[in-house]
Parts: structure tokens; sequence; C-alpha cells
């Protein structure tokens, strides 16, 4: 029994390893045969979620996503970002939403540990499956923003400017729907979704997605 | 056991070495202060800049070489086009082999800001900020204001005439600012972490808020307006002949680069 307790940690260490690291493992193998030349995912930075799950990029191939950058200290725009990308999250049709993926990434990842990211994420309704709100070091944040177009500067205050964007990505982690702005409309880029999923769904003769789920 | 001992020493010996060349570049110590920046933060007022490391000369091609060899995925071959134009590393002759139209000491151009940014990443450090670059690039000494505005038409008459077909060997310009730092003009344009900064809606690339920015007032306005019109011309993926850059390291620096250089002194 003794020997047990000893053990016990040790095995729990190497499973909790296992399972965190089963992802990041197994998707590059995959990701270097097949992955898009124009994938947003081609970084293998690794990135802290709201629930302490280290992810590669290319962990969210195979599914869309709807992605923006934003920041917890910051009130009154970023709460709209994160709404909007809701939006677009909720007015996809229910049958299908828990194929879509929501990648919130911050800018500053000095406050927004991955346990402020969990309040946040708490905060707003927002701790779905699906969705991960994503920290990283300062490096891979702004490669990140480069291949997503997404402009920030960093003030004296320790807040951010900021330009507001809403991407759609499709399952390779292309760029198909950009939404410019804050509060705008959402149909077209949830429409997109539905279709891909639609047409995906139907060319899968054996539904992987939905056994996982 | 013998030869295997023998294999690890020889192979430890061998990483010892082999990390010895990306230690030789010299990084010195740009100690914090503030300037005007002609994109001040409130306006007419000096931007503050904390203290930072930065490479005395931009990266080399034999420089680049090396980090190609150690990161294939950054080869001209093998670059995804998410990371980068289709000039990437054009004019060299092939994957590792910069060639006769690159020298060894010549500063790496036609590379993109993804590959400049794992470079420097690789390197243990990053690139400069945009404030850090421009900050350091204004820390001059000149004797009487008549030198200062030599050198600033010099400057203009450089910005309108950037030749990259011959470009020189880093250090050859001359110039440097007073904490050593080489050639920010004169050679290349350089990648910053930043380089387009996010404007207001309002804001437009044009003849009116070239003279905004003109309004600064101070020696390198003009030649600082280009820059920053230059820079924010370019995409992440932009591949051109004037475009090279170099690295910089957050204080208090974590590898010992920069007493690398005094040890070797000691050193016979």
């Amino acid at each position: 029994m003794k020997k047990f307790t000893i053990l016990l940690p040790i095995l729990l260490t190497f499973l909790i390893a296992d399972v965190l690291g089963q992802q990041p493992d197994r998707m590059p193998a995959r990701a270097e045969a097949s992955i898009n030349e124009y994938s947003v995912y081609q970084s293998d930075a690794q990135w802290t979620n709201q629930r302490n799950e280290i992810v590669q990029l290319r962990y969210f191939i195979g599914k869309p996503a709807v992605v923006t950058m934003f920041y917890g200290n910051c009130l009154q725009v970023c709460p709209i970002l994160i709404r909007d990308a809701n939006r677009i999250y909720e007015a996809v049709d229910e049958s299908l939403r828990d194929q879509v993926q929501v990648l919130a990434i911050t800018f500053d990842p000095e406050n927004d540990t991955p346990e402020a990211l969990r309040d946040y994420a708490n905060r707003y309704e927002l701790n779905h499956p699906q969705w991960h709100f994503l920290t990283g070091s300062p490096a891979p944040i702004r490669e990140l923003a480069m291949l997503l177009g997404v402009q920030y500067r960093k003030d004296s205050y320790g807040h951010y400017s900021h330009s507001n964007q809403v991407f759609v990505l499709d399952d390779e982690g292309v760029i198909v729907h950009t939404l410019e702005g804050l509060n705008q409309p959402v149909e077209e880029a949830a429409a997109w979704i539905e279709e891909h999923l639609k047409r995906s769904n139907t060319h899968n003769t054996v539904d992987i997605i939905g056994k996982l789920n | 056991m013998k030869n295997r001992i023998l294999h690890i020493l020889t192979l430890a010996a061998a990483l010892l070495l082999s990390a010895r060349p990306s230690m030789a570049q010299e990084a010195v110590e740009i100690p914090g202060g503030s300037f005007h920046s002609i994109l001040p933060e409130v306006e007419g007022k000096p931007l503050e800049v904390e203290s930072f490391y930065m490479d005395v000369t931009a990266v080399t091609n034999s420089e680049f070489t090396e980090f190609l060899m150690e990161n294939p995925r950054w080869r001209r071959s093998q670059i995804p086009a998410a990371f980068a134009g289709e000039g990437y590393l054009r004019h060299w002759q092939d994957d590792l082999t910069p060639g006769e139209e690159s020298p060894a000491d010549a500063p790496v151009t036609r590379v993109s800001w993804f590959a400049a940014n794992a470079y420097c990443g690789w390197k243990g450090g990053r690139l400069p900020t945009l404030d850090e670059w421009e900050y350091s690039a204004q820390l001059m000494e000149f004797d009487t204001p008549a030198q200062s505005n030599a050198f600033a038409s010099e400057l203009m008459g450089w910005y309108s005439t950037v030749n990259t077909d011959n470009i020189r060997s880093v250090g050859s310009t001359g110039i440097v600012n007073k904490y050593g730092v080489r050639d920010q003009f004169g050679l290349i344009m350089e990648w910053v972490e930043d380089f387009e900064p996010p404007m207001g809606s309002d804001f437009q690339l044009n003849c009116g808020s070239m003279g905004r920015m003109q309004q600064a007032g101070n020696l390198y306005s003009y030649a600082a307006s280009v820059r920053y019109m230059t820079r924010m011309s370019f995409t992440p993926q932009t591949t051109t002949g004037m475009i090279g850059f170099r690295c910089a390291y957050d204080a208090p620096l974590t590898r010992n680069l920069y007493s690398e250089p005094a040890l070797r002194e000691v050193l016979p």
C-alpha cells in the first residue's frame, strides 16, 4: 500500500502528461504531411487554454474555427469581440454547433494566465469544451497576429490598442471569412460554417467527430 | 565502453563548438530613456523605452545559414506560403548556399518577418520593437547642429536611392550610435516586432499624415516618417532585397552575451 501511495502521484503525472501530450504529439505527424501552405496553424508553438491544457494550433485541424484576439483587462471593446465570436457560434444550427471550435487568443500573457482565462470564460458563461481561451509566449502571439492580420500595440499603461476582427477558419486553418469591426452581421459566416459542416459530414461515411463526442 | 565514452566526449565537444558561432554575435545594452516618436502615445509627449540589448550589426548571410542548417522548415524549398512570399532568399544559390551575390558578412535580405522572428527566437532573443529600434536610431552624437543637419540630408539621400544590388558588409557604413549599434541607416531596412502599429481608422497613408509626422520637428523626423511609411507598406510575408533584420534581448540577459567579447580578449 505504501508503495502504491508513492507510485500513485508518479503514475498520475504520467497519465496527465500523456493526456496533455497526446494531441500535440499526435498532430504534427499528420500535419506535416498535409497541412495547407496558407494555414494559420503552421506555427509549432505551444499554447495553454483555460483548462490548463497544452495545445498546438495543429490540434484544431479537422473542424472549422471561429478565431479572435483579445485581452482580459480590456473592458469595453474585447467583450464585444468575444460576444461577436459567440454570435457566430450561436447562429450555427444547434445540431452542428458542437463541431465548431472557438479560439480566443490573448494579447496579454502577463495578466491572462490560464486561471485568469478560466475566470473570464466562466464570467461570460463560455467555458464550453470546444471553446479555447489561449495564452502563450509573446513571440508566438505576435506571430499568430501577423498570420491573421491583427495589429496591436501595448501602451505605457499596460493596455493594448488593437484592430478588431473575428475570423472564420476552415478545417485546415485557412481564413475563409473576416468580420472587420465590432457588431457586424454574422449570418454569412454562420451559413458558411453550416454548409461546410453539412458537406463534410455527408462525405465522411464514418462520422468520427460524432463518435468522439 | 571506452569507445563509447570517447564517442560521448567527441559529441559533447562538437556541441560546445557548434554552440560557439551563435554566441559570437555581439549585443550591447541600450540604457532606458525617452524619445520623441513621430507616433506619440500622447501628442507632444516623449515615449519611454526600457533598457534592452540589441545586436551591434544586422544578421549576416553566414549567420542565417547556420539557422537554416538547424531549422530545415525555414529553408527556401520548405517554407510554407503563409510564412514568406516567393522572393524568399531568391538570390541565394540554393537552400544553404548564399552564393556570390550574397557575401558571408553582408546582411541577409529577402527574409520575411516570420523568418526574422523565428531566427531571433532561436538566438534566445526577439525582434526589437518599433519603439526600441527608433529609440536606438536617434541615440547619435554630433558636435554641432551643422553636422547633424548634414547627416540628416545624407540620410534622406540614402532613403531615396536604396541600392539593393550591391549591399555591403555589416559594419561598413561607419554610422554608429553612442552605445555602439551600427548601420541602422545606410545599409538596409530592418524588420521590427510590431512594424505595422494599429492606426485609428481615420489614419491614411497620404501627404497629410506625412506632413503631420514631420511636424515632430526633430532631426530625424523626415527620414523617420519615410521609414514608418515604408514599413507600413510591408506585409509580414514581404521579401524584398532591401529588408533584413537584427535581434534584441530583454535586460537583464538570460544568456551571457554581453561578457562574451571581454572573455575573448582575455583568452590567447
